[in-house]
């Protein structure tokens, strides 16, 4: 076997596990702090990224531009998104406010991806950059990739001391751990639930563009990137982003090497199983201690 | 500082306080002493604003403070020390003083109450990197209260403040609430232990489901022929 | 109205089901086969999600599995009704293996693995050479909608009369405690797990069946039509739309669901997924109980009845009794002999040690006062005797048996009844519920549910709640869910009673009263108890000797004005000074 292949899949495996774990950054984060599943979370990739390669084939602006415009954008959708359907909600019952935040994120991501296909056309696209290569000895590797690559891990960094350091990431924080005992400090919890849905929804933005520009997106793969995520997270533990990632590329790495190994086909059952059998050994998830 | 008149305080269809007054006085200690479910916890949350009175009032400084959010009474010189700590078990002894001083006032002055916090309690210096939840009974308390102190408050609410502190601790713990106290903090107090409880403050009312029954000092309570009645009940 | 009318009205509407066929146009048929094969599996969804409290958002798969194992096995040439019933002991032998990993998990975790399954079922079924991978599995053409109607009637019928049945039942009750609280459930002597594993076998039973009349039907499946998610999901959303755990709630959401998909797909040719999107969303937001729990409906006169929960449709069975008083078994004298033995118990969470090196011995007939600081230890040692918790080391033993490795509900059946400081009420259930539950679940003497919901009227009255026999128990306050409490516990039937802090919050006169309770429990049906308490004044009543515990330890044990006088106790449970008052 080639050497040179096999670290051109794991390069792969790692693009994807990294972008993978971004969008379980956000949906991490959004668990941890509302406790609501929002099966809506992945399908906002795929909508993200139709939006940003029908821009580009629009316009043909730097990708990062339109980053820069979809940020914005998702975020406040994320928002709104969680401050007018969610949060009067968690005036329910705990069975109602369970039901309720399932049927409104599943209603929000039937709409989500049928409006992103009825606008932008069902079929796969992506944002087709020139490919410029790369070459370390055998070793071919697009530009494109290897900025991503350093995008990817320059924002966990910037991501992980954010939460870590910053008054907003702490709040995040104390919230998932201690809903009452942030309350004591002085935090408004509702509008930390609420900036915490625009935050990772804004996350996911990044994710998206990125993701278009090395894969084909379209409007109908978000559930199973939302599965992808949670597993990530489970595997993770809830709401540690440096867990998440490692996860993520051990996901994209597993996915990449049975493809090749294997069968491409395969490839998508790694997370199911992987979360199926972690959710057996640890009931509780993996790496998070339950606090009351 | 703070008055409570005829307050009544409802979780969902139950009436948990029915009719509850009384004084704190700038700089003083008073006790809240009573049985188990008697609403005394209840009473700490709705002057902080986690539970919104039904009926009567609250006034801090003057002010009416029915329907303002903890926020915005921590952010006006309330804190808490609540029943069970509420800590925040996997951030370090440092960020749960941080997230102390989260609101917009307290920010600026993080660095010099964390020193405050550590001249108090020197074990959370020499603990300051280490998970709350990893920290014993009594170590976990003392941060409960220096958390509360990072917002710099006027009034402090202690609700068991000794509860799973090891005896060795306890006298540790009241040395330092006295110091806090001496600094000029108001204080009210919630206890199970009324010997200890009226040894701290310099008054003490007592409720009964719910409603305030009895009030006085020390000597009044203990000289009362009810009150011995109600948490001995050796007729 | 009666059973009967329920009966005739059912049989009424499936007869005009099966009237359709030959009058309306194959359109109609086609239309109503959807809907019947919907109600069958938003239903049968509904068992394990209203009923056990379990979201199963993997009821789909077995759907397809029972589509799958139909079509198949008509493709190689096994008898028709054969095919049905391969279909169905595949689904359910799948259903049984995905039991046991899926109900170690809880709440949202569950939810988690059971999405996970639906692509899994997906992927294996593109996949695998038998299933046919990507083309699916093609019948041969053959004009079967009429049979498949009738047969879909059928089901449905079955469907509607497993519904009831579990309205009726013990089993359904099992499941109702589960729903509400599994811990409470046990203490009632509920086997859990069987419970939950035998729902779930049921429902996938019936989505099976479904499965397989729909691929007989469209005599063509393959992996998206039958494991898709956005299929997967309308038969919940339907369930949900019209009420989970209501009876009408299938019903109800199906026909609006049906026709509204229906009406969506002749006149709009776009969006039709994104506007049924906007309706889930909007139930979703604005009714997450279910239209039927609406004000709207509840409060109308005509239709108000939709909305009826649970509990209006069984009656009890009137004057059941077993003795004068309280309907429990005078136990056999043995008095002075020990019923509770702990030998050097310990139980500890993490480093925290709760109970330290416990050792104390309980005889028969004791009333015996257990009183100790917050955090001492008391609650943990309840916890481990009726089984909540398992200790770390130590024995204990009751009634000469170790209890090493039991569970909740062994411990309840061999004569442990406990109450909850914390009040654990089956809060969406009635009071009288509440208390037959217990008397449904108690081996050989167990009562039938009328029977039960009869003798509960006594415990009821006896604890002083007759008035609120079907009040629901989260609608109680305090003093009277504690009342609940303790008739819970009788109705279990206990040789000893661990009662965890009942007077706290109780006027002097209810206090007396409680006291008097405890005394004639003692008396007149032998029942011994140990008893968690704050206020002395009340164990001052009653108790024969009292335990004092503080951090995990004993350290004092004796008649109560010996205790009262100790150095120790005075120390550590009134502090420092020793009280004036004594």
């Amino acid at each position: 076997m080639d050497a040179s292949i096999i670290i051109q899949i794991a390069l792969g495996g790692i693009l994807l596990g990294g972008l993978y774990a971004m969008v379980a950054f956000g949906l991490s984060l959004i668990y941890g702090v509302a406790r609501i599943l929002n099966f809506a979370h992945g399908t906002l990739l795929a909508v993200g990224g139709v939006a940003a390669s029908a821009i580009f084939t629009a316009t043909a602006w730097n990708p990062l531009l339109i980053m820069a415009l979809l940020v914005p954008v998702l975020g406040l959708f994320g928002y709104v998104f969680y401050d007018k359907l969610l949060q009067p909600l968690t005036k329910r019952s705990h069975f109602e406010y369970t039901v309720g935040s399932v049927l409104v994120t599943v209603g929000a991501l039937l709409i989500l991806s049928d409006v992103a296909a009825w606008i932008a056309g069902p079929a796969p696209r992506n944002i087709p950059l020139r490919f410029e290569a790369m070459e370390f000895g055998d070793v071919i590797v697009s530009t494109t990739q290897a900025w991503i690559l350093g995008g990817i891990i320059v924002f966990t960094i910037v991501l992980h001391f954010y939460i870590k350091k910053s008054w907003f990431g702490r709040a995040m924080r104390a919230v998932t751990q201690d809903h009452t005992g942030a309350t004591i400090c002085g935090v408004q919890a509702d509008r930390v639930h609420a900036l915490t849905f625009a935050f990772g929804s804004g996350i996911v933005a990044i994710a998206a563009v990125l993701y278009t520009m090395l894969f084909p997106v379209d409007p109908y793969m978000g559930f199973s990137l939302t599965v992808k995520a949670f597993t990530i997270i489970i595997l993770g533990g809830i709401g540690n982003l440096v867990g998440a990632l490692i996860a993520g590329i051990f996901l994209g790495l597993a996915e990449g090497f049975t493809s090749f190994f294997w069968a491409t086909q395969w490839a998508p059952a790694i997370s199911i199983v992987l979360l199926l059998v972690i959710l057996v050994i640890f009931p509780q998830g993996f790496g998070w201690r339950k606090s009351k | 500082m703070l008055t409570i008149e005829n307050l009544a305080v409802d979780h969902g269809k139950l009436r948990a306080i029915w009719d509850l007054s009384l004084n704190v006085d700038t700089g003083a200690r008073v006790g809240l002493l009573g049985a188990n479910g008697a609403g005394k916890s209840t009473t700490l949350g709705a002057i902080l604003g986690i539970y919104p009175p039904s009926e009567g009032d609250i006034r801090y400084d003057g002010h009416s403070i029915v329907g303002n959010s903890p926020p915005l009474n921590v952010e006006s010189g309330i804190a808490l020390v609540p029943e069970g700590r509420r800590l925040f078990g996997e951030m370090t002894v440092r960020e749960n003083l941080e997230m102390g001083a989260y609101t917009k006032s307290a920010r600026a002055g993080v660095a010099d109450n964390i020193d405050h916090a550590f001249a108090l309690f020197p074990i959370l210096k020499q603990k300051h990197n280490d998970m709350a939840g990893t920290l014993s009974g009594g170590q976990q308390q003392m941060l409960a209260i220096c958390r509360a102190l990072m917002s710099s408050p006027d009034l402090l609410l202690l609700d068991e403040p000794f509860l799973g502190v090891a005896p060795i601790l306890v006298d540790e713990v009241m040395e330092a609430l006295r110091r806090i106290s001496d600094e000029g903090v108001t204080m009210l107090l919630v206890e199970q232990n009324i010997h200890r409880a009226l040894d701290f403050v310099e008054h003490a009312y007592v409720i009964e489901n719910g409603r305030s029954v009895l009030d006085g000092a020390k000597d009044t309570l203990l000289n009362d022929p009810g009150f011995s009645n109600k948490f001995l009940g050796l007729e | 109205m009666s059973n009967y009318r329920y009966w005739l009205g059912g049989a009424f509407v499936l007869a005009a089901l099966a009237l359709i066929p030959t009058s309306g146009s194959a359109y109609t048929t086609t239309l109503l086969f959807t809907m019947l094969i919907s109600y069958t599996l938003a239903q049968s969804w509904d068992w394990v999600g209203g009923e056990a409290g379990y979201i199963n958002l993997a009821h789909f798969a077995f759907y397809g599995i029972g589509a799958y194992a139909f079509c198949l096995s008509l493709l190689n040439g096994i008898p028709i009704a054969l095919c049905f019933v391969i279909a169905v002991v595949v689904t359910s032998i799948v259903a049984l293996v995905v039991s046991f990993p899926l109900f170690r998990l809880r709440g949202d975790y569950f939810a988690f693995a059971t999405l996970a399954i639906l692509p899994l079922t997906e992927l294996l079924a593109f996949n695998f050479d038998f299933t046919g991978g990507a083309d699916g599995v093609v019948l041969p053409p053959k004009y079967v909608l009429f049979e498949a109607y009738y047969l879909a009637i059928g089901l449905v019928g079955l469907t509607a009369i497993a519904t009831v049945w579990l309205i009726r039942t013990r089993f359904g009750y099992a499941l109702k405690a589960i729903r509400n609280d599994e811990e409470a459930a046990e203490i009632c002597g509920i086997r859990i797990f069987p419970a939950k594993s035998g729902v779930l076998i049921m429902s996938a039973g019936f989505a099976s069946l479904a499965g397989a009349l729909q691929g007989w039907q469209l005599s063509y499946i393959d992996p998206t039509t039958v494991f898709g998610l956005d299929v997967a999901l309308i038969p919940i959303a339907m369930a949900l739309l019209g009420g989970s755990g209501l009876l009408w709630g299938a019903v109800v959401g199906v026909i609006i669901l049906s026709l509204f998909n229906q009406l969506l797909i002749v006149s709009l040719p776009i969006l039709q997924t994104a506007i049924f999107g906007l309706l889930l969303l909007l139930i979703g937001r604005y009714m997450p109980g279910g239209l039927l729990r609406s004000g709207i409906i509840r409060n109308n006169r005509w239709i108000g009845f939709l909305g009826r929960e649970h509990d209006r449709f069984v009656k009890a069975t009137a004057g059941v009794t077993m003795t004068d008083g309280l309907p429990l078994p005078k136990q056999s004298d043995m008095k002075g002999q020990p019923v509770l033995e702990c030998r050097n118990l310990t139980m500890a969470f993490g480093g925290n040690v709760a109970v330290d090196n416990i050792s104390l011995t309980i005889n028969a007939g004791e009333i015996v006062g257990l009183v100790g600081t917050n955090g001492s230890g008391k609650t943990t040692l309840f916890n481990c005797i009726s089984k909540v918790f398992e200790q770390k080391s130590g024995d204990i033993i009751f009634l000469g048996q170790n209890l090493a490795g039991a569970r909740r509900d062994d411990a309840s059946k061999l004569g442990i009844g406990r109450t909850f400081q914390i009040p654990q009420p089956f809060s969406d259930l009635t009071v009288a519920e509440n208390i037959a539950m217990p008397l449904m679940y108690r081996g050989a003497v167990s009562a039938s549910l009328p029977d039960a919901l009869g003798l509960a009227t006594q415990f009821a009255e006896y604890v002083g709640l007759t008035d609120h026999l079907s009040a629901r128990a989260d609608s109680l306050n305090l003093q009277q869910k504690k009342a609940l409490e303790l008739a819970r516990a009788l109705a279990c039937r206990p040789r000893l009673l661990l009662v965890d802090e009942v007077a706290s919050g109780l006027t002097p006169m209810e206090v007396r009263n409680f006291v008097n309770h405890i005394r004639e429990l003692r008396d007149n049906y032998g029942i011994t108890i140990i008893w968690v308490e704050h206020i002395f004044s009340a164990l001052a009543q009653v108790v024969d000797r009292v335990i004092v515990m503080e951090q995990g330890s004993i350290i004092a044990d004796g008649p109560l004005d010996d205790v009262v006088r100790d150095e120790r106790v005075l120390r550590t449970y009134l502090g420092s000074a020793a009280p004036e008052a004594v």
